[in-house]
């Protein structure tokens, strides 16, 4: 080590650190840093992400040619496959992702600094959604591209309103989960799984939710992409409309109500797990 | 002025859940620990390991909360102000590998740092800075994942140091490092003392180090190594079972043995004698043996030179053979001896 | 000295003799199992097991019915249902191998302690998907069960031909395993991501397979990647032992007879086997080379 630098140093650390509102931000940015960097960085995903998700979507579209179904059909599978993208990353990178800081050692790092731990979720979230937009935007003009999919947008501006609020919802059911995962410890891993496929169906990923019954498409509901879907669903194709569950600006309200939800309850729940965590002293340290 | 660490009556029983075949149980990692350490003071926790250092860490670092007692850093109590708190401290832990594979050296930093409030800008001229310090500057784009374990841990520590904390945590910061990196990273703690902090009166303290007075960045260190402690801190508490058994500076510590005598000897196999057969001659304190391939270790704490001759006259009647005898100075790992009556590694062993 | 660079595999090592074999076999599975069932009780487990594969094949069935109107008797529905339903032991049996290689080296970090071990790599990942296996075999049965009872997938047990079935079925599950071992070979190159990739590799050839559709609908410049996947005979196979009608009903492989097909499939899976060995070991040495045996690639 080089003694005659460390003389020097914290004389001259005497800046200001940032607090309040831009301190918030600031802790945000830096967790998505590496969310967004680190995708890049690692190129791998280009080809596990777009390309191999894009080839499982067309199977589901032949199962549709196979059954000779109405072409609309064929432009709800593609958009619900780029959904889809949305899913797998709130599922894998949000909810198992507090469990996942724990098992590397960072949670307690991130519990100790004065930093928010609504921010770093936040950060966690945002990164995400950012690299995964990328992803979905690729499925959706690709598809369109190689199946022919009619795309007729009739209001862009409702059509930007409804994926913001569909994935602010979205992604604060994922920062709710990141807590209750992490309590529930070692299962947040096979609860990622498990729910993988029922939302999948549920949420009506290839298929109109108006063909469950209302009950079960109204349960089906609280998760935030089922109403987003059938809303874009509803904006993107000329029929649509028909096949829609509830109106637009319903679901738009709906949607909103859900992202104040989840926002709140991932804020309360985060609390309590900071608080359990502290008692117990079991929840930043590593049980691998 | 407030104490940059105050601990009243400090006590942590973790609840062990059972498991299928057996009950839970309570486990009382800490006991009744009371500490006073002033600014500026580069403190040291030395014990075996599961001496509850770690466990007295978390609780200061606001990572667990104490069963009983209380803590307070800088005036601010860990439990009720925990966010004041962590503005104003900061941990690095040995054998970590804290942030993302993926990241550069720089970009690990540079994340850690906004999540203190650093502006960026500044953020970086003293990664840079401190990069240079200990000799990392070359790695500053380097991915973290292609670091070796002394370089990762070195960048942990320029983690722990950038935030320019009032109190530093370092827990067993030489843990798995190599000789060369250990010595590395204990000049650089001294160093960071020493050159930017002048001390405070130490409350019982040892004239020979350091006679300033005033704020500073305070270090608390935990190690089970006896030199780290010996070498590095102004005052060591040596804890055991989750208590402090003494608290002061390493010369005063070492000062309790002045009276005694201590020899290290190298014989033959015991032939079926015990250290508890030495303890009960006149005149010796304490006796570790230690059975080495064809041979033992014998170190004894004496009131006199002259108990010796007993040991001795044990042994020839016992046709053990002395291959070397020290008469040496005393240190921390003599005191702990006296205080626990046993050494650290036989604590160790016991534990596993 | 010697500068002589050693580059060359020698095939000796790369095959473990029957100690070797069954030691790291055993003890592979052993741990896959541990792994696999300790994470909840039997009933957590047990609904896992049914929720996850039901709610897959349920997908499908509303597909089929929005459109069809519950025309469950057409021979197409069965075909989309047994095919989805044994398609389960693809993303299983990948993921069970390849995964334990995530597993081991960025979470348990164990990889590089197997790797000094005395063991046979392959075989040992082998062995942790014994696990995934046994769970999707659970998973089959169940979907499997489910069709017949509620669904009017109707399987005459005293028409079934059981040799035909049971074979296949296990030259399959080696098939898959040798796809699974290729995957892991690949895994040791890349970092991290968010998914298991032997599911999303599944979920990529289910397109090329014939699992859901017969391989006639796709267009015709994909369907030599059809012809080429063992995966397709393999099907085939299975639903000819179980429901001989349905797969009649479907051209695209009638010419081929039952023994044609177990021929195809026998040497399209040797040939996946050498494909595997081949990427397996050169992954794995590529690996070693840029030290990322025991990397940690989180982000």
């Amino acid at each position: 080590m080089n003694s005659e630098q460390s003389s020097a140093t914290s004389e001259k650390w005497s800046v200001e650190k940032n607090t309040g509102l831009r301190f918030f931000l600031q802790t945000v940015i830096a967790r998505a840093y590496p969310r967004i960097i680190g995708q890049q960085r690692e190129k791998s995903w280009m080809f596990f992400d777009i390309l191999l998700p894009m080839l499982a979507v067309s199977a589901y579209v032949f199962v549709y040619r196979a059954i000779d179904a109405p072409d609309e059909y064929v432009g709800f599978v593609v958009m619900g496959g780029a959904m889809t993208a949305f899913w797998m990353n709130v599922l894998w990178s949000m909810s198992s992702q507090l469990y996942w800081e724990k098992e590397m050692g960072n949670l307690s790092l991130y519990i100790m600094a004065p930093n928010s731990m609504m921010a770093i979720l936040l950060g966690m979230a945002l990164g995400g959604l950012v690299a995964t937009t990328l992803r979905a935007l690729a499925i959706t003009i690709l598809g369109g591209w190689l199946f022919k999919i009619p795309y007729e947008v009739t209001s862009f501006g409702q059509l930007f309103l409804v994926f913001m609020l569909a994935m602010v919802a979205l992604y604060g059911m994922g920062m709710l989960f990141a807590s209750l995962f992490l309590l529930l410890s070692r299962e947040a891993w096979h609860l990622s799984n498990l729910a993988q496929e029922p939302v999948y169906l549920f949420s009506g990923f290839y298929f109109p939710i108006k063909s469950f019954n209302f009950w079960v498409a109204a349960s089906a509901s609280i998760i935030p992409l089922t109403l987003g879907l059938d809303a874009m669903r509803q904006l993107v194709f000329p029929s649509g409309a028909a096949l829609g569950f509830l109106s637009v600006p319903l679901e738009l309200g709906i949607l909103s109500g859900l992202c104040v939800i989840f926002l709140t309850s991932a804020k309360l729940l985060l609390a309590h797990m900071e608080k359990l965590a502290i008692r117990e002293g079991r929840l930043t340290e590593s049980r691998r | 002025m407030n104490l940059a660490i105050h601990t009243q009556n400090l006590g942590r029983i973790y609840k062990i859940r059972g498991g299928k075949k057996t009950d839970p149980k309570e486990l009382e990692a800490l006991r009744d620990v009371n500490l006073e350490i002033g600014q500026g003071e580069l403190f040291g926790l030395l014990g075996p390991n599961g001496a509850g250092k770690t466990t007295l860490i978390k609780i200061l670092t606001t990572l667990l909360a104490p069963t009983s007692g209380q803590a307070c850093i800088t005036g601010f109590d860990v439990i009720k102000d925990p966010q004041k708190v962590r503005s104003r401290i900061n941990m690095v832990s040995g054998g970590e590998s804290s942030g993302y594979g993926l990241l550069t050296v720089r970009e690990n930093l540079w994340m850690f740092s906004q999540f203190y409030g650093i502006p960026s800008k500044e953020a970086n001229r003293r990664i840079k800075e401190l990069l240079k310090v200990v000799g990392l500057e070359d790695r500053l784009n380097t991915k973290s994942s292609d670091l070796s374990t002394g370089l990762r841990q070195k960048m942990n520590i320029v983690r722990g140091f950038m935030t320019d904390p009032a109190v530093l945590f370092l827990d067993e910061p030489t843990l798995g490092l190599d000789v060369g990196a250990s010595r590395d990273v204990r000049s650089f703690i001294r160093q960071w003392i020493d050159e930017n902090h002048p001390l405070p009166d130490v409350p019982s303290g040892d004239a020979s180090r350091g006679e300033g007075r005033g704020e500073g960045r305070t270090l608390l260190l935990t190690t089970h190594y006896m030199v780290e402690a010996d070498e590095l801190c102004d005052r060591v508490a040596i804890i055991n079972e989750g208590r402090v058994l003494a608290c002061d500076t390493p010369a005063n510590l070492k000062r309790r043995l002045q009276q005694d005598v201590i020899f290290k000897m190298e014989v033959s196999p015991l032939n079926g004698l015990s250290a508890d057969n030495f303890e009960g001659l006149p005149g010796v304190r304490k006796a570790i043996h230690a059975p080495k391939d064809g041979s033992a270790e014998l170190d004894l704490i004496l009131e006199k030179d002259d108990a010796l001759g007993g040991v001795v006259n044990m042994m020839t009647s016992n046709d053990v053979h002395i291959l070397n005898l020290q008469k040496r100075e005393p240190t921390l790992e003599d005191v702990f001896v006296d205080l626990v009556g046993r050494s650290m590694e036989e604590v160790e062993a016991g534990e596993q | 000295m010697n500068t002589t660079k050693r580059t060359s595999l020698n095939i000796q090592s790369l095959i473990p003799n029957r100690a070797t074999f069954t030691r790291t076999f055993r003890v592979a599975a052993w741990l896959g199992w541990q792994i696999e069932s300790n994470w909840t009780d039997p009933f957590l487990f047990a609904i896992y097991s049914i929720v996850k594969p039901l709610s897959g094949a349920a997908i499908l069935v509303v597909m089929y019915s929005i459109i069809i109107n519950g025309a469950f008797k057409s021979p197409i529905f069965p075909y989309i249902y047994l095919g989805n339903a044994f398609y389960m032991y693809v993303g299983g049996v990948m993921t069970g191998i390849s995964w334990a290689i995530i597993d081991d080296r960025e979470h348990y970090k164990t990889l590089k302690y197997m790797y000094v071990a005395p063991i046979h790599m392959p075989t040992y990942l082998l062995g942790r998907g014994v696990a995934r296996f046994t769970v999707s075999s659970l998973s089959v049965l169940i979907t499997i069960l489910f069709g017949v009872a509620f669904l009017h997938v109707q399987i005459d047990l005293a028409a079934v031909n059981w040799g035909l079935f049971f074979v296949s079925l296990f030259i399959g599950v080696i098939m898959l395993a040798m796809m699974g071992l290729m995957l892991a070979g690949v895994t040791l190159l890349i970092a991290q991501h968010v998914w298991f990739i032997g599911d999303i590799t599944a979920g990529a050839l289910y397109l090329f397979s014939g699992a859901i559709f017969p391989l006639d609908v796709l267009p015709k410049y994909l369907r030599p990647v059809g012809y080429f996947m063992p995966i397709t005979y393999w099907l085939e196979l299975l639903r000819r032992s179980l429901v001989g009608s349905v797969a009649q009903a479907f051209p695209t492989l009638s010419r081929f007879s039952n023994t044609e097909l177990m021929g195809i499939l026998l040497g399209l899976t040797v040939v996946f086997a050498i494909f595997a060995a081949v990427i397996f070991f050169w992954c794995e040495h590529r690996a070693r080379e840029r030290g990322m045996i025991d990397m940690v690639t989180n982000y």
